[in-house]
């Protein structure tokens, strides 16, 4: 009876402990996560002889054990030797780990199966013909979510044998394979550096030359040394690398560690270094990130980049925005096949490749001098400013309504083989060639982005070289019919059916402002878009006076006002969408700082982050877009947004390490941070009201 | 030469640690925060201002916090210094499924069942005030002085295992740290690594 009672209590305290600790009632340490045994690559061991032992894990599915340095939590595998005297075992031969990422933490372990390979000695003494039995006490910590710690007492028993003994038929290949994959020193060169940014970590050597860096990761064996957690900023350099490592506890309070040691592992393979403190050689940087993964730019060498870019360039040809000009200056030259006027086409056809050509350089020159200055830009860089997208809207609808017939551009495309065409010629062929790479750009964008998004992150010489190679590649069609008298002659001779081709061809020049004109709605919102299809209209008339005037003058008359008004409208049309906003809202904003963004948070205030700098064109953009729009005012004013201002203007290292932190080497960055505390969002680096809006909204609503 | 470097080194901490963890910096000022005790009371930093504050990050499940209950000395401590005016917060930031959650009712029955000590159980459940201090694993140690600043931050001592044995001989920091300010000297060991399981963090955050 009493003893009922009393397991009666004892269920009853089970059941209120179960009740009380959810979490816990899982009674750790009862069910294994490790099955943990000893295998040896050999069936023996000789007199002083040497096998090696591995502690083998078969670690439970979803759990995982710790390497040596554990990361920001757990702990790795230890093994105490109990071995007959005169034995001795060496430490573990460590492969390298996996990274493990828990919520915001990081640890490095093993996950499924791992082998940690020990050496061990037996004495010169030892008997032969003796079975000796090596025990070992193994702990580790495994964990899932939650960790347990498993011991293990193991043993394993081996002959002394008179000679070399066999190899293990199980288990010699794996434990081979195991030391022959973990982490070796290579003969690199290391040094670290605290910067504003973080610890620079440059590593060179022969193995890192030309190997594969996008990967590239070190795993340090002191966990004092970096912050686990935080990404680590890859820069190549024709000699190795330069990590940017976030500093941990090591480098508190002004100090640093004598030295970082730990694994680099890049291109499949991991190397043991020791870094000194040090200035990094110059051969460890300089050449950008490694090409993110996927786009397989990083293998492209120069020669193929360059062969590319010039079928780029030829396929752009047939682009609806490009096709219409050059099939019209083509047919125009056309008119030069009869032989004197060979000459001509020459001088025009080279005209226009150099047109093209110096076009293409100077865009990828600006694009290189921005990217330089700090600015986040990509090709189509010059489609990112609404004013610029208007004007290039109107410049498509004109070109259309040229080749609708509305008007005509100088002379008439009949008269193209006159004399008095062929004397403004050369320059005239110029800058349809530079005019052709400027509507081009339109389609560039989505169709050449990656390709020319890679040559950015080559050195400059690089970059042109591959933009060079586009304008030959451009040019090529146009300057090849010019070249070659049988292709010249053999296109259709000038006649009434130009007429049908050209108007025609006008409805891609159409659909290209139609598409142009969507952009700037996604850019600027329907206002602009309102005003720009004012323009276009005021445009059409503008071509229509110019045609009136134009057919007016070959009847012999002086359409002066005519001409003057038609010019007044077209000036009239584009002064309307490049004039800037007026009915800008201006936004309260306070200087940032880290601790003001703290201050303001604890208040329970949504934060809203701009870093910008007066030189950055995208965030001059971004400001009067998007930041500077009633929306967004009512928004932050509805929502009670703290507007911070990062000016990076000027050089300022606590700006450059807050953006180094964010993967970004340069401005616009904008971090909305949300009442509910934790990380800032990254909104994209291209806003528009809409994104702003909806940040600050979730912003307040969490 | 010294100035400038710690200076950059704490632009450096600052630009790098405000996202995800907004890490306190050793001698700068303790971010403030509230929570509720598991009495269902509010508890904020500035309650306790002109008064030594000891955070101690806990899991009611986790081997190493175990290692220091089971064996008494993480009360022991607890009791000791809180008798000598220290406030003492005991702080779970296990989110709700995870192992170490804790309501209000089961903060207590575990302080019951363990005999605890402390000044007062917050209840972080968001994670909140963990991750404002950048809490790693549980236990996690603070100290705050007097005069509001991190005086220390890192394990409770030098031994980072889960073993109980790993106990003696250790070099308890968090206890020297205490005997430190309260002798009016500069605390010897001011940082050191932390150690323990991860704190159970919302991972979806």
């Amino acid at each position: 009876m009493m003893r009922i009672l009393a397991g009666l209590a004892l269920a009853l305290v089970m059941a209120l402990q179960m009740a009380a600790f959810p979490a816990a009632a899982q009674p750790e340490g009862l069910a294994k996560h490790v099955t943990a045994q000893l295998v040896a690559d050999q069936q023996g061991v000789a007199p002083g002889g040497t096998v090696r032992v591995a502690l083998r894990q078969q670690i439970q599915k979803g759990w995982h054990t710790y390497w040596r340095n554990s990361g920001d939590s757990g702990e790795a595998t230890r093994i105490k030797w109990d071995l007959p005297a005169g034995w001795q075992a060496g430490d573990f031969t460590w492969p390298a780990p996996r990274k493990l990422p828990v919520g915001p933490l990081m640890n490095y372990g093993y996950e499924g199966e791992v082998l940690l390979p020990v050496a061990i000695t037996a004495p010169a003494s030892a008997k032969v013909g003796d079975k000796v039995t090596l025990k070992a006490k193994a702990s580790f910590l495994v964990c899932a979510e939650i960790c347990v710690p498993e011991d293990d007492d193991l043993s394993l028993t081996l002959p002394v044998t008179a000679g070399p003994a066999a190899p293990d038929p199980t288990w010699a290949k794996p434990i081979a394979d195991t030391l022959a994959a973990a982490p070796k020193p290579a003969a690199l060169a290391a040094v670290f550096q605290p910067r504003p940014g973080g610890v620079a970590l440059a590593i060179t050597g022969a193995a890192l030359k030309g190997a594969e860096l996008a990967q590239a990761y070190f795993f340090p064996f002191d966990s004092t040394v970096i912050d686990h957690a935080k990404p680590q900023a890859i820069e190549r350099g024709p000699d190795g690398l330069t990590l940017t490592l976030a500093p941990g506890y090591g480098f508190q309070g002004g100090k640093a560690p004598a030295s970082v040691a730990g694994v680099l592992e890049a291109g499949g393979k991991a190397y043991e270094l020791t870094a000194a403190p040090g200035a990094p050689p110059p051969g460890a940087s300089g050449l950008g990130p490694p090409a993110a993964e996927g786009q397989g730019g990083d293998n492209l060498g120069l020669a193929a980049a360059a062969l590319f870019a010039v079928l780029g360039g030829l396929i752009l040809n047939l682009m609806p925005c490009v096709f219409p000009i050059l099939a019209m200056k083509a047919a125009s030259l056309a008119g030069h096949g009869g032989g004197e006027s060979h000459a001509e086409a020459r001088t025009q056809g080279l005209a226009f490749g150099a047109g093209s050509v110096l076009t293409f350089l100077a865009l990828a020159g600006g694009l290189i001098a921005l990217k330089a200055a700090g600015s986040a830009v990509g090709w189509g860089f010059q489609l990112q400013s609404p004013p610029v997208v208007a004007v290039l809207c109107l410049l498509m609808l004109a070109v259309a309504l040229n080749l609708s017939g509305l008007f005509e551009v100088g002379t008439s495309l009949q008269g193209a083989g006159s004399g008095l065409a062929s004397r403004g010629g050369a320059l005239g062929a110029f800058f349809t060639g530079a005019l052709a790479v400027v509507v081009a750009a339109p389609c560039t964008a989505p169709f050449m982005g990656p390709a020319l998004g890679w040559a950015l992150t080559q050195p400059p010489v690089a970059a042109l070289v591959v933009f060079l190679a586009l304008g030959i590649g451009f040019a090529a069609p146009f300057v090849l019919v010019a070249f070659a008298p049988g292709l010249l002659s053999r296109l259709p001779k000038p006649g009434a059916w130009m007429e049908l081709f050209r108007k025609a061809l006008a409805f891609p020049m159409y659909g290209a402002a139609a598409w142009l004109a969507w952009v700037l709605a996604q850019q600027a919102g329907a206002d602009d878009l309102a005003k720009l299809f004012a323009a276009a209209v005021v445009v059409a008339l503008a071509a229509w006076l110019a045609g009136l005037a134009q057919r007016r003058a070959a009847l012999g008359g002086k359409p002066v006002i005519l001409t003057a008004g038609a010019g007044v409208l077209a000036a009239l049309a584009v002064a309307t969408v490049v004039w800037p906003q007026d009915e800008a809202a201006e936004l309260q904003t306070e200087p940032y700082s880290p601790a003001r963004v703290a201050a303001l948070r604890a208040e329970g205030r949504p934060v809203f982050v701009n870093y910008t700098a007066a030189w950055c064109v995208s965030c001059q953009v971004n400001d009067k877009v998007a930041l500077s729009t009633h929306a967004v005012a009512q928004a932050f004013a509805r929502h009670k947004v703290a507007y911070l201002k990062a000016d990076w203007t000027k050089r300022d290292g606590a700006i450059a390490a807050e953006l180094a932190s964010h993967g970004r080497a340069g401005v616009p960055l904008y971090l909305v941070y949300g009442t509910n505390g934790g990380e800032g969002v990254i909104l994209p680096s291209i806003l528009t009201p809409d994104i702003v809006v909806k940040a600050v909204e979730a912003a307040d609503r969490h | 030469m010294i100035a400038r470097r710690s200076l950059l080194a704490a632009a450096v901490c600052l630009g790098l640690a405000a996202p995800a963890f907004a890490e306190p910096q050793l001698g700068q000022p303790a971010p403030p925060f509230k929570a509720l005790d598991a009495q269902g009371h509010e508890r904020s930093l500035s309650d306790f201002a002109g008064k030594t504050v000891v955070l101690e990050w806990t899991n009611s499940g986790c081997p190493y916090v175990g290692k220091h209950y089971g064996s008494g000395t993480m009360q022991a401590l607890q009791k000791k210094e809180t008798a000598e005016g220290v406030v003492w917060l005991t702080v779970s930031s296990s989110a709700p499924d995870m192992q170490g959650y804790f309501t209000g009712k089961t903060a207590q029955a575990w302080a019951a069942k363990e005999h605890w000590a402390g000044t007062a159980i917050l209840l972080d459940g968001a994670g909140k005030i963990g991750r404002e201090y950048g809490a790693k694993n549980t236990p996690h140690m603070f100290v705050i002085d007097k005069a509001g600043r991190i005086a220390y931050m890192g394990g409770i001592d030098d031994r980072p295992y889960a073993d109980p044995e790993s106990l003696k001989g250790a070099k308890p920091y968090v206890a020297l740290a205490l005997a430190d300010l309260k002798a009016g000297r500069p605390v010897a060991t001011p940082v050191s690594q932390p150690y323990g399981c991860s704190v159970k963090y919302n991972s979806a955050e």
